[in-house]
C-alpha cells in the first residue's frame, strides 16, 4: 500500500516535470490535473483495445451464444424478460426513463446503465455490487427487480433447446449447458459492444480538426474550471471511485407507488438495520455495501461515453438532459428546485458552484458531446426453440 | 420454554388418555378407521385476510397468478387440467390437488415433500421458480402497500403485514376449506353407496390405504399409474419437472423418463421407491376430476376400473395391488360411496373473495415523512 502511494507520487512527479518540460503544448493539451489529494489525475485518452478477461477467453463462438443469450428472455424467471428489455439497443443500450423497468410486477429503483463500454469498467452496478461482467450478468438476471430467474429453472431451460446444447457444448465442452456459462458468454458478447470511433477519440490521436473550436474550450473547462476530470478521467472518463455529488432523492418515490414497494424492499434485501429501514427515504448507495455512515448517498462515478444516447443521468435518472447536469454541478451539486442529496453530511468537497458563465456551458455541452460516436445497432438474433428431449416410442419403450 | 413444554405434554397426556376412554366406550376413533372429520378452530379474522391474499395475484412474482389459479373454488380448489398450469413462462408436471381437507393432512405435496405444516407448503408454493416465483420480500412489501391489507393484519392481531403472517394467514383460510355435507358424514348414504361403503372396507381393501378421517394414510405407494407423457414431450412442462428434480438431486436427470415421486423422500439405490406417490384423501371427488398424481385417470369409473385390474404396470408396484375381482354392481357401487364422499361445494363469500383488488398500488401519501 505504501510502497504504491509512493511509486503513484513519483510517477506524478514524472508527469508533472514532463508537462512542465513540454512547455505550451502540452499546457493546451492539458494532459494532466492535479486532484484534492495531490494525486494526478490521468489524462482523457483514446479507448485502448478492450483487455482479455483472463478467466474468460473471448472465441467468436462464445460471443454468438453470448448474443443470442443477451435476447432470450427464458433467461428470466416467468421468460418474458431477457438482458435486452432494460438494456435496449434501441435506447442506448439502456432504459430511457429515470428508473429501468422491472421485472413484470415491479418497477427497478435505479436507472439502467448502457452495455456499452461496460466491460472496460471494473465496478459494475451504481455502487459497485459486482466485479466483473459475468457477476453483473448473473445478478441482474436473478434480481427480484429485474430477471427474478432462478438457477435452476434457466439451466434446465437451456438442455430443452437442442441448439443452445450444442452450442454450449461446443463453447464450454459440457454435456449439457450450465447456467454459470450463460454469465459468460453474455459478458463476452458484451466486451464486443464497445464504442471508441468519438470525436474525442478521433481528437486524442492527432486530428486536431476533430472537435469544434466550441469543443475545445469545453475540454478546457472540463479539465480546468469544471473540473470534471477529477473523477472523470482516463480513457473512459470515470475514476471508478464512490461520491456523494449531491443528486436529490427521487421524486418519483414520492407519487409511485410501485416503486415505493421496491425502494422499501431494497432496504430489507440488502440488510439495513430495522430503524433505517424504517426511516430512510433515499438511496444510500455505496453504503449497503460497506455499511459505513460516511458512504451513504456514494455512488461509482458513471463513464461519459455514449451519453448521447443514454439519457435521462445519475444514478436515479435525476436529469433527462445534460444541460440540467452541467446546471446541477454549476450549481454546486443542487437542482433547479434548491434540492440536493438526503446525506449532505457526506456531499463531495469536490463539488461547489463553478461560476460558469452561460457560454462556458454551452462549451461543456459541446465537448460532452464529443463522448459519443456512431449509434450502435444490432440484427437482433432469431431464438432458438425449445424440442422435447424424448420421442413418444422412447418414453413408450421405457421401463417401470 | 421448559415449562412449557413441560405444560403442553401433560396436556397431550390428558388428551391422549380421553381418546383412549372414547375408543374404549365407542369404538369409533381409532386412526385407521373411516369417519367424520373433526373440527378445526379457526380464527375468523385471519382467515378472512388469508382468503384475500389466497385469491390475490400480487402474491405471485410477476403478479400474472394467484393461489386460486391452480386451486380454483369452482373444481373444489383443484384445477381441471390432467397436469396443473404452473407459473407463467413454464407449465407444471403434477395434477394440482384439491386442497379441501388439506389441514387435515400431515404431509404435502404428491411425493411428500413437505413433513412440516402448512405454512411451509404454502412458503413451497409461492417461492418456487416453477409455481409462484415469488421474492417475500417484495410480497411483503407489496402488502404493506395496500391500506385494505395493512387495517386487516393490524385487526387479525399481526401487526404490520409481514411474510411471516402471510404464510401464516394463508394456512388459516385453508383450516376453512373443510368438507361439510358429505352424505357420508350426515349418514344420509344411498342404498348403492351402503353397499359401497362395504366393498371398501372389505372387498376392495380401499381402506389398506385410504383410511382414517380424511381417507389417507399420508404414506407413499406405487399403485402403477402409466405415466403421462405430456411431462416429457412438452419442453414447458418437462423444465418444471427438470427443475424440480435438480434441485432435489435426482441422479441422472436428464435421461429420466418417469416422474421418480417419493423416491426424493428415501432415495433408495436400487430404485424400488420409484413412482412411489402420496395416498390422496378421497373426500371431495366429484368435484376435483381428473384424478392421480398426473390427472391420468379422468373419471371415478375409471379409477374404480383400474384398481379393479390391480393397478397399473410397474416393476415396484406395491405388493398391495391386486385384481379385485369386483362384479359390475359392486364397481357402481363403490362409486356411489366414493361419491358421497363429496360434500357441499365450498362456495360463495364464505370461501371465495369476490372483491375487486386495487387496479394499481397508491403512493402512500406524504411518503418522506411517515415511517416506513
Amino acid at each position: 500500500m505504501k510502497n504504491s502511494l509512493l511509486k503513484k507520487s513519483a510517477l506524478a512527479s514524472i508527469a508533472i516535470a514532463v508537462t512542465l518540460v513540454c512547455g505550451s503544448a502540452a499546457a493546451e493539451m492539458k494532459i494532466v490535473s492535479k486532484g484534492m489529494g495531490g494525486e494526478v489525475n490521468p489524462p482523457l485518452a483514446p479507448l485502448p483495445p478492450i483487455p482479455e478477461v483472463m478467466d474468460n477467453k473471448n472465441t467468436p463462438e462464445k460471443i454468438e451464444l453470448g448474443k443470442i443469450l443477451f435476447f432470450d428472455p427464458r433467461i428470466g424467471g416467468d421468460a418474458s424478460v431477457s438482458c435486452a428489455s432494460c438494456h435496449d439497443p434501441a435506447q442506448g443500450w439502456a432504459w430511457a426513463e429515470d428508473f429501468s423497468r422491472g421485472y413484470p410486477g415491479t418497477v427497478h429503483w435505479r436507472n439502467s446503465q448502457t452495455v456499452v463500454n461496460s466491460q472496460y469498467m471494473k465496478k459494475q452496478f451504481w455502487a459497485g455490487g459486482a466485479s466483473s461482467g459475468m457477476n453483473q450478468a448473473r445478478s441482474a438476471a436473478k434480481g427480484g427487480v429485474a430477471g427474478n430467474g432462478e438457477d435452476d429453472l434457466m439451466e434446465v431451460r437451456l438442455a430443452l433447446i437442442p441448439e443452445y446444447k450444442k452450442r454450449f457444448k461446443d463453447v464450454f465442452g459440457d454435456e449439457w449447458p450450465l447456467i454459470r456459462n450463460v454469465w459468460r458468454a453474455m459478458a463476452s458478447f458484451e466486451t464486443t459492444l464497445i464504442s471508441d470511433n468519438t470525436p474525442l477519440d478521433a481528437y486524442l490521436k492527432g486530428d486536431k480538426s476533430a472537435l469544434s473550436d466550441q469543443q475545445k474550450k469545453g475540454m478546457k473547462l472540463f479539465n480546468g474550471k469544471a473540473n470534471c476530470i477529477e473523477c472523470h478521467n482516463g480513457p473512459l472518463a470515470t475514476d471508478e471511485r464512490y461520491y456523494n455529488i449531491g443528486v436529490p432523492t427521487a421524486g418519483r418515490w414520492d407519487e409511485d407507488g410501485m416503486a415505493q414497494i421496491t425502494f422499501r424492499f431494497e432496504q430489507y434485501a440488502k440488510g439495513v438495520t430495522e430503524d433505517m429501514y424504517r426511516h430512510i427515504k433515499d438511496d444510500a448507495g455505496f453504503y449497503y455495501r460497506s455499511k459505513n455512515k460516511w458512504d451513504k448517498g456514494k455512488f461509482r462515478t458513471p463513464n461519459l461515453r455514449y451519453t448521447a444516447y443514454t439519457a435521462p443521468y445519475m444514478h436515479n435518472g435525476a436529469f433527462y438532459t445534460m444541460e440540467e447536469v452541467v446546471d446541477f454541478y454549476n450549481r454546486g451539486g443542487v437542482d433547479e428546485d434548491g434540492n440536493t442529496t438526503s446525506f449532505p453530511q457526506n456531499k463531495s468537497k469536490l463539488i461547489k458552484p463553478l461560476g460558469l458563465s452561460d457560454d462556458e456551458k454551452e462549451d461543456l455541452l459541446a465537448f460532452l458531446e464529443a463522448f459519443s460516436g456512431d449509434e450502435i445497432e444490432i440484427e437482433k438474433p432469431e431464438l432458438p426453440d425449445y424440442a422435447p428431449l424424448f420421442t413418444k416410442a422412447e418414453l413408450m419403450e421405457a421401463k417401470k | 420454554m421448559s415449562q412449557k413444554l413441560i405444560k403442553r405434554g401433560r396436556l397431550m397426556m390428558a388428551v391422549t388418555g380421553l381418546s383412549l376412554a372414547i375408543v374404549a366406550t365407542t369404538g369409533l376413533a381409532a386412526d385407521t378407521d373411516i369417519g367424520p372429520l373433526p373440527k378445526l378452530k379457526t380464527d375468523l379474522l385471519k382467515a378472512e385476510l388469508g382468503k384475500r391474499l389466497f385469491f390475490d395475484k400480487r402474491i405471485s412474482g410477476d403478479a400474472g397468478i394467484s393461489c386460486s389459479t391452480c386451486h380454483d373454488p369452482e373444481h373444489g380448489f383443484s384445477h381441471p387440467d390432467a397436469l396443473s398450469p404452473g407459473y407463467p413462462g413454464n407449465k407444471h408436471f403434477r395434477n394440482s390437488p384439491s386442497l379441501i381437507n388439506v389441514s387435515h393432512k400431515k404431509t404435502w405435496m404428491h411425493d411428500g415433500r413437505i413433513g412440516t405444516n402448512l405454512n411451509d407448503a404454502t412458503r413451497e408454493m409461492i417461492t418456487e421458480d416453477y409455481t409462484m416465483n415469488m421474492d417475500m420480500r417484495i410480497m411483503q412489501e407489496r402488502t404493506k402497500q395496500d391500506p385494505e391489507y395493512v387495517r386487516m393484519f393490524k385487526e387479525a392481531g399481526y401487526g404490520e403485514p409481514s411474510n411471516g403472517s402471510i404464510r401464516k394467514a394463508i394456512p388459516e383460510f385453508m383450516k376453512t376449506l373443510t368438507s361439510r355435507g358429505a352424505p357420508f358424514d350426515t349418514g344420509k348414504m344411498s342404498r348403492s353407496a351402503k353397499r359401497g361403503q362395504k366393498v371398501f372396507e372389505g372387498k376392495g381393501g380401499c381402506t389398506a390405504c385410504h383410511n382414517g378421517a380424511n381417507f389417507n394414510d399420508d404414506k407413499a405407494h406405487n399403485t402403477g399409474v402409466p405415466e403421462n407423457f405430456d411431462v416429457f414431450l412438452d419442453p414447458m412442462r418437462h423444465q418444471a419437472f427438470l427443475a424440480w428434480g435438480l434441485f432435489l438431486g435426482i441422479e441422472n436427470l436428464y435421461a429420466q423418463k418417469r416422474d421418480p415421486g417419493a423416491h426424493i423422500q428415501t432415495h433408495k439405490a436400487d430404485g424400488s421407491d420409484m413412482g412411489k406417490f402420496m395416498t390422496p384423501s378421497l373426500r371431495e371427488l366429484s368435484y376435483t376430476a381428473p384424478y392421480m398424481h398426473n390427472g391420468m385417470i379422468k373419471t371415478l369409473e375409471d379409477v374404480v376400473d383400474f384398481y379393479n385390474e390391480g393397478g397399473g404396470q410397474d416393476s415396484h408396484k406395491s405388493e398391495l395391488m391386486k385384481p379385485l375381482n369386483l362384479s359390475s354392481k359392486e364397481q357402481k357401487d363403490l362409486v356411489s360411496f366414493l361419491k358421497a364422499l363429496s360434500g357441499d361445494r365450498l362456495e360463495g363469500q364464505e370461501f371465495v373473495w369476490d372483491q375487486a383488488y386495487p387496479a394499481e398500488y397508491a403512493p402512500i401519501a406524504n411518503w418522506r415523512k411517515v415511517r416506513n
